[in-house]
């Protein structure tokens, strides 16, 4: 009898375990290009980010603002927003993490610049474009920068075109991308291609980090 | 009760505390800030399929009101996806199910009240979350960081409620708790022998405290004598079986509602998104009628969790009646438990370290 009370101890305490376990939650899809910006000296001065959020989310940001065109937000109009976004974005480090020759930097990055808003008006959706200015900048055989919502309610994801480039980069410098949610995808299920219309989507691969890699070996 | 059976009783809380301890600090983890990029939590399994479905079903729901713009069928469409979405998402954090579950196994509770909790704190999610829209986006015209803002006030008004009614719980269970061991004490002290041997003689009258503690704290008429004809006389009813004046008594429900209101005041930050998009697709009302239909999805995902919480209960109590003292003693040392649980929550809850829902980066 008391081996049962135990099992049911145990039984409940896995039922609350996994009630948390199930954290990851996204209500925001992000499909991503990022480019890193070499300064002339071959070290990386920033990433530059351009984030474009899926239509739900873009019409939820864009609720109360002002417009002089229905249907069209100009850069201007979604300068209040831009700024709100790059400030909310401080607490949560931008959901960008650098590893410098393998090595895990804390606080690489400094307040973001040239940051705005553009709305394409054919997709309803809101891009965001701001730049992290690493604080020093990085000269290293490899560079990994890696962009995920640790509490997943963002998804992050690729641009399946030019999801992250070189800018100004040595000539022996390589980049490659890594999408470990396609990974998971692709083993955890097969689904509906027209699920799929875009990288961001797929809404797989809960807090899967989205790795670019520079080598200059 | 042997020392070997002690000693695996011993072992099994020790069980339940490291379980839901690492449960909590993975939780408080992830949510630490920029350290939170040490770790990351990759969910496979069970709940990465769960997790991916419920992303692609809330995908689909953009595609479906634009649909219905135009196309009427559409619109049934939506409240399946709507449906099913609910049925998915409620896995995930918020959505009270883990408060409400250990509510109901601190508490003597039917199965049905576990129903009426679960649906009635659904539905009130639902309900803020079009009342705030409306007010909010269709009246004042409020952007979406007014909005943030106020979904912010609201849940640390739910998680301060969530607190206190772990506090109340907690205080309630802990007398229960205390009383049972000093009549255990009493016992072993003067009838250990029959009590132990004897337990069939004492299964329906003598040690039978288990039964009627929900409802009061201060009552003390019942802690170690009461009698099955006695509760009766009891103004607050009896928990011996769901009957339905239980919950509608005055005290049913002042009771139900602090959990109802404590879990359901914060609305889901997907529906207010899924509400916004339909107020700007023009379709507001399909918006809210999803809205609707998502929180009978939740409810029931809810409800069976806290189906399971119930009879996990009853068979612990079934349990206890076997083993006179010591039985119920564990009885409302699992209900101790269960309320620090909710305690517990609250706390963690109220003060960030688990975050419930995040609205995008508002």
């Amino acid at each position: 009898m008391i081996d049962r009370f135990i099992s049911l101890i145990a039984g409940l305490s896995c039922l609350l375990a996994t009630t948390l376990e199930a954290s990851a939650h996204p209500h925001v899809w992000v499909t991503m290009s990022t480019d890193l910006v070499y300064a002339p000296d071959g070290s990386v001065t920033g990433v530059r980010h351009a984030w474009t959020f899926d239509d739900m989310f873009s019409a939820f940001a864009t609720q109360g603002l002002e417009q002089k065109t229905k249907d069209q937000f100009t850069r201007e109009e979604l300068a209040p927003l831009a700024k709100v976004n790059v400030d909310s974005l401080q607490e949560y480090a931008y959901f960008t993490y650098a590893k410098v020759n393998g090595k895990r930097q804390k606080d690489a990055f400094s307040d973001p610049i040239d940051y705005y808003l553009n709305y394409d008006p054919k997709e309803t959706v809101l891009t965001l474009h701001f730049t992290l200015p690493f604080k020093v900048p990085v000269k290293a055989k490899t560079l990994d920068v890696e962009v995920y919502d640790p509490e997943f309610f963002i998804d992050f994801g690729f641009a399946e075109k030019d999801a992250a480039r070189l800018v100004n980069a040595p000539a022996q410098c390589a980049i490659s991308v890594a999408k470990p949610r396609d990974e998971f995808f692709s083993a955890a299920v097969r689904l509906d291609k027209s699920f799929m219309a875009s990288e961001a989507n797929a809404g797989m691969g809960a807090s899967f980090a989205n790795r670019i890699s520079v080598s200059c070996p | 009760m042997t020392r070997g059976a002690k000693a695996r009783l011993f072992l099994g809380i020790v069980v339940l505390a490291v379980l839901a301890a690492s449960a909590l600090s993975q939780e408080a983890v992830a949510q630490s800030g920029p350290l939170a990029a040490l770790r990351q939590p990759a969910p496979a399994g069970f709940f990465g399929w769960l997790l991916s479905k419920q992303a692609l079903f809330y995908r689909e729901l953009s595609g479906l009101i634009r649909a219905a713009k135009t196309d009427g069928t559409a619109l049934w469409a939506l409240m399946g996806i709507s449906f099913i979405y609910g049925i998915f998402h409620s896995a995930g954090p918020g959505h009270g199910k883990a408060v409400i579950s250990s509510y109901l196994l601190a508490n003597e509770e039917t199965w049905r009240r576990g129903l009426t909790l679960s649906f009635a704190s659904a539905l009130l999610q639902a309900l803020t979350a079009v009342a705030l829209v409306t007010v909010a986006a269709v009246l004042l015209g409020a952007t979406a960081k007014m909005m943030g803002d106020t979904v912010h006030v609201i849940e640390t008004v739910s998680y301060a409620l969530i607190v206190l009614l772990g506090a109340r719980l907690l205080w309630v269970k802990g007398r229960a708790f205390s009383r049972t061991l000093q009549t255990a004490k009493a016992l072993s002290a003067t009838g250990h022998a029959d009590c132990i041997h004897d337990h069939h003689a004492h299964d329906h009258h003598t040690h039978d405290h288990h039964t009627h503690d929900h409802c009061h704290a201060d009552d003390h008429s019942h802690h170690d004598h009461a009698h099955e004809d006695e509760v009766d006389v009891l103004p607050w009813g009896h928990a011996h079986g769901p009957e339905p004046e239980e919950l509608a008594g005055p005290c049913g429900w002042r009771r139900g509602v602090s959990a109802i209101v404590a879990v359901g005041l914060r609305p889901c930050s997907g529906a207010i998104i899924v509400l916004v998009f339909a107020l700007a697709q023009g379709l507001f009302w399909a918006g809210i009628a999803s809205t609707f239909v998502m929180g009978i999805g939740t409810a029931i995902t809810v409800a069976a969790i806290a189906t399971l919480a119930v009879g996990a209960k009853s068979v612990a109590k079934r349990f206890a009646a076997t083993r006179a003292g010591y039985g119920t003693l564990m009885l409302r040392g699992v209900e101790v438990g269960a309320a620090v649980a909710v305690l517990a929550f609250g706390v963690l809850l109220l003060t960030g370290t688990m975050a419930s829902e995040r609205m995008g980066m508002f």
